[in-house]
């Protein structure tokens, strides 16, 4: 039997780190992980469509350099080489975040872990003890009940299609939300006809609706089916009914499949060791804390906010509970909150948000102010992008007190500032304190002030 | 005609008065010589009566409001009548008769600013708080009126404001508007950093805020029950006030001493002994040290003097300080020119301080301009302490009980002689060790040798 400190389950973002910030802390802390280190974020999802997006992106300037005066001639897709320089970059990351890990003296322990109990853990064939055990499994790919859809090799998820040796012509994606919507970006930038099947009458459901359709507009590359539902595939052929109930098919080389994630509740023991899970996530407090004694869970796992970023702060406040001992005073204030957690899709264009939607704020019966400023409003995006870029900022302010509830955005850089407008949140800055905040000139974040002062 | 009853004016120096409670509702109908309501200056308190015969139509202001001397607090008259003209034509004034100072001919402007029920009352006013204080307060929501101001006679100064900040969590922007507008912040916050997000006041920003002080939740974790809370109000909270800011502001020690009682006990003695009509039969043992500090003190012009922003005032008058036990808590009314009183004169204005103190009938006068403060636990037995300064005052002596201590006597041999503790606490700022040792053994001396004090140089 081996002692621990902590012992930390996963090692995708809010696993590795912490275990990074508990290791610094001067924490003896084992990191068990089954699958490659980094989790999903890092080996199958953030890292490498964003690298794969920036060859798209690099591609799409080079078409489009005419209207800049560039001229570029032969202008073509490398996809191997393009997944060189994305394994490149995945395994650089990887290699860096191990070595972190161990720097700071993290034990990782290639192995399937299980939690047997409050402090009690089983991996590699041994019994491990620890104070606390931070539960960061993760989530995986939901894989819908849609018939001709298991086992079919013309089916992939996210993972496979990334690793595709050749890009196929056409792609159906069924599915409309932030994975679909970027992967159908990703892969129509790179020329292949995609077509999105989405059940709801909108893409991405969490966005503000004038922005979802305004981002769907954008991406006039792809083609999206609203509000049909998909009944079978066969081969790599779609048949779906849309809103009116006529049947309709879509031929194409590859189906798609980014119906969502769920969080991983089975397969190490939650059950058994008397976790108490709800709703397909484990059961967590504002503390990250479990029903059971020195056990935490963090990241997808809870079903909270399938972010990495949620991660990474779910992560810091369990750690903080973690250190945190009588002897050391009263609490400092560290509870997860989800009330500005950012989000982007890193499509073509980019999309961000944090805050409460139009139909959020009605929902819950606030009375609303609300400006939109469209991106061409400001120098740089126009020199940029050009006068008819589709592109624009949403204020959303409480009318009773004038505080920003939501900021939303469709275009360039929306990624990079989006977390001014989370202070902007987090602080309960209202309109006239944000007339008040002097931004750079000139830059697209420009049109977040221009908003402040249409409100 | 319906009667406006004003704030009554406590002495030249009293610029607001906190309303610590009301004695009579609305639509009650009072006698001129009801009290109507109970009034706190700096450290005293009054009742303020009714002065005419009616019906009190309207409270304009709510406990724990602080409500500028002269300023309308209530409107009696007849039943039905509108308060509100009686109000706005100022006319009518009641005021307590007793309250001295200038109760007649102060016209009340037509324009002075009238609290609606539910709202705190007007801030002080532009006297009591100097303009970069208000800034910062305005800019920052800190309510002005429960501050304790520690600058020239308690006007309000940036760091009284800066101490108000201290001791509450940051506030988020919105929460700072909200707070503006009255609502109550907790203890703790829950938004970014320990900061009060909206979600953490107590209630909506335009809602009722009677006072700040009384609705403060519990703090997040506390037990529901087992417990009384009280918040501290009026006196309480200024001693409270006073007491932190003078631990905070000054580098006090104590210095701890006796002197040898067995004159002071004689001297007592045979003063009790002695004809009633010499007027010292009722001196005590605090009179005598008291008298014995107004001879020695002047002699250290140093310890007799105010520290105030860097800056050291001595005076060449003593006025002393005498600490009081009230049952509303620790008062310390002031001897003027103690120095200059008979032993007799300077016993029975002791007493008549501390009887007014006990019935709260102090003026408010009484009890500022006190340049060096004693404070005597003798009677409870306690053998010694540390007096906290009275700031800006620089030095206070704690007077203890007289104990039997052995002493070693000049043949050599250990004998018991009763001795008096005395602690003397000094702002190291402005007094160093050696100093405060050679002051300390003044005292002793004095009082050691106190049937000779009066006959030498």
């Amino acid at each position: 039997m081996s002692m621990h400190d902590a012992i930390v389950l996963g090692s995708g973002p809010g696993g590795y780190l912490a275990a990074e910030r508990l290791a610094a802390a001067g924490r003896k802390v084992l990191l068990v992980e089954k699958g490659a280190l980094g989790g999903c974020c890092l080996n199958v999802g953030c890292i490498p469509t964003k690298t794969l997006l920036a060859c798209a992106k690099h591609y799409l300037s080079a078409l489009g350099g005419g209207q800049f005066g560039v001229q570029v001639e032969r202008v073509g897709i490398d996809w191997p080489a393009m997944q060189a320089w994305k394994r490149e970059v995945v395994d650089k990351q990887r290699a860096g975040l191990e070595a972190s890990e161990k720097r700071l003296g993290v034990e990782i322990l290639p192995a399937e872990g299980r939690l047997l109990g409050p402090g009690r853990v089983e991996a590699g064939g041994e019994l491990r003890q620890a104070g606390a055990v931070i539960v960061a499994t993760g989530s995986s790919s939901v894989v819908p009940r849609i018939p001709g859809t298991q086992g079919n090799p013309k089916v992939v998820d996210s993972t496979g299609l990334l690793e595709l040796a050749a890009l196929p012509r056409s792609l159906c994606v069924i599915g409309g939300g932030v994975i679909g919507v970027e992967l159908a970006g990703l892969f129509a930038s790179l020329g292949v006809q995609v077509e999105v099947v989405e059940l709801m009458d909108e893409i991405a459901p969490f966005m503000d609706r004038d922005q979802a359709a305004l981002l769907r507009r954008a991406m006039k590359a792809v083609r999206f089916h609203l509000g049909c539902k998909v009944e079978s595939v066969e081969g790599a052929s779609v048949t779906y009914r849309a809103k009116d109930g006529v049947e309709q098919k879509i031929d194409a080389d590859l189906v798609l499949i980014a119906v969502g994630r769920r969080p991983n509740v089975t397969g190490w023991g939650a059950a058994e060791a008397g976790l108490d899970v709800h709703a397909g996530a484990v059961v967590v407090d504002d503390r990250m804390r479990t029903n059971l004694p020195g056990v935490w869970a963090v990241g997808d796992v809870t079903g909270k906010s399938l972010l990495a970023h949620s991660a990474y702060r779910m992560a810091e406040v369990a750690v903080a509970d973690i250190l945190q001992s009588p002897a050391s005073g009263p609490a400092p204030v560290s509870r997860m909150r989800y009330d500005a957690v950012p989000w982007v899709i890193y499509g073509n264009p980019e999309a961000a948000g944090v805050g409460l939607t139009e139909r959020e704020a009605q929902a819950r019966g606030i009375a609303i102010r609300k400006a939109t400023v469209p991106l061409r409003a400001v120098a740089r995006f126009a020199a940029e992008h050009g006068f008819s870029a589709p592109g624009a900022v949403k204020l959303i302010a409480d009318a009773a007190n004038d505080r920003i509830l939501g900021v939303h955005m469709v275009g360039a850089y929306a990624s990079e500032l989006i977390w001014g407008a989370a202070v902007m949140l987090e602080q309960e800055l209202r309109i006239a304190d944000i007339k008040q905040v002097i931004f750079p000139h000139p830059t697209v974040c420009e049109a977040i002030r221009e908003a402040a002062w249409e409100l | 005609m319906a009667q406006v009853l004003v704030m009554p004016r406590q002495g030249n120096t009293v610029e607001s008065c906190l309303l610590t409670a009301w004695r009579v509702e609305e639509n009650e109908a009072v006698r001129p010589d009801q009290v109507v309501c109970e009034v706190e200056t700096d450290k005293a308190s009054f009742d303020v009566e009714a002065g005419t015969e009616g019906v009190l139509l309207k409270r304009l202001f709510a406990e724990g409001d602080d409500v500028p001397v002269l300023a309308p607090i209530a409107v009696i008259g007849m039943p039905g009548e509108d308060w509100r003209a009686a109000v706005s034509q100022g006319v009518g004034q009641v005021q307590d008769a007793d309250a001295g100072g200038t109760p007649s001919g102060t016209g009340l402007p037509a324009s002075l600013p009238v609290a609606s029920d539910d709202r705190p009352g007007p801030e002080a006013g532009p006297e009591r708080i100097s303009p970069r204080a208000r800034r910062l307060a305005e800019a920052e929501a800190v309510s002005t009126a429960a501050l304790q101001g520690t600058g020239p006679e308690g006007r309000i100064i940036q760091r009284d404001v800066e101490a108000a900040l201290r001791d509450r969590p940051p506030l988020t922007a919105a929460a700072r508007g909200a707070v503006a507008a009255g609502a109550s912040i907790p203890a703790q916050g829950t938004a970014l950093g320990g900061r009060v997000g909206l979600a953490d006041l107590a209630g909506p920003a335009a809602g009722p805020a009677p006072s700040q002080r009384e609705s403060a939740p519990p703090a997040p974790g506390a037990p529901a029950s087992g417990y009384v809370e009280t918040p501290l109000k009026g006196i309480r909270r200024i001693i409270a006030d006073r007491m932190r800011n003078s631990l905070a502001t000054t580098a006090q020690l104590t210095f701890n001493g006796s002197a040898p009682a067995a004159q002071l006990l004689a001297l007592r003695n045979r003063f009790k002994a002695s004809d009633p009509q010499r007027g010292l039969a009722e001196v005590t043992i605090g009179d005598l040290v008291n008298y014995v500090v107004a001879r020695v003190v002047p002699r250290f012009p140093e310890l007799n003097a105010h520290l105030v922003d860097g800056s050291l005032k001595k005076f060449e008058q003593l006025n002393l300080g005498v600490a009081v036990d009230t049952p509303r808590g620790l008062l310390v009314p002031v001897i003027r020119n103690a120095g200059g009183l008979s032993l007799a004169a300077l016993s029975v204005e002791t007493k008549r301080l501390a009887a007014a103190c006990i019935a709260g009938t102090v003026k408010a006068e009484e009890l500022t301009g006190g340049t060096f403060t004693v404070s005597n636990l003798g009677a409870l037995g306690v053998e010694s302490f540390t007096p906290v300064l009275n700031a800006p005052e620089v030095g206070i002596l704690g007077v203890s009980a007289i104990v039997p201590r052995p002493v070693l006597g000049p043949d050599g041999t250990v004998k018991i002689e009763l001795r008096i503790g005395l602690s003397l606490t000094i702002d190291h700022q402005v007094i160093d060790g050696a100093p405060a040792g050679r002051i300390l053994k003044a005292i002793a001396d004095g009082i050691g040798d106190i049937d000779l004090l009066s006959w030498g140089r």
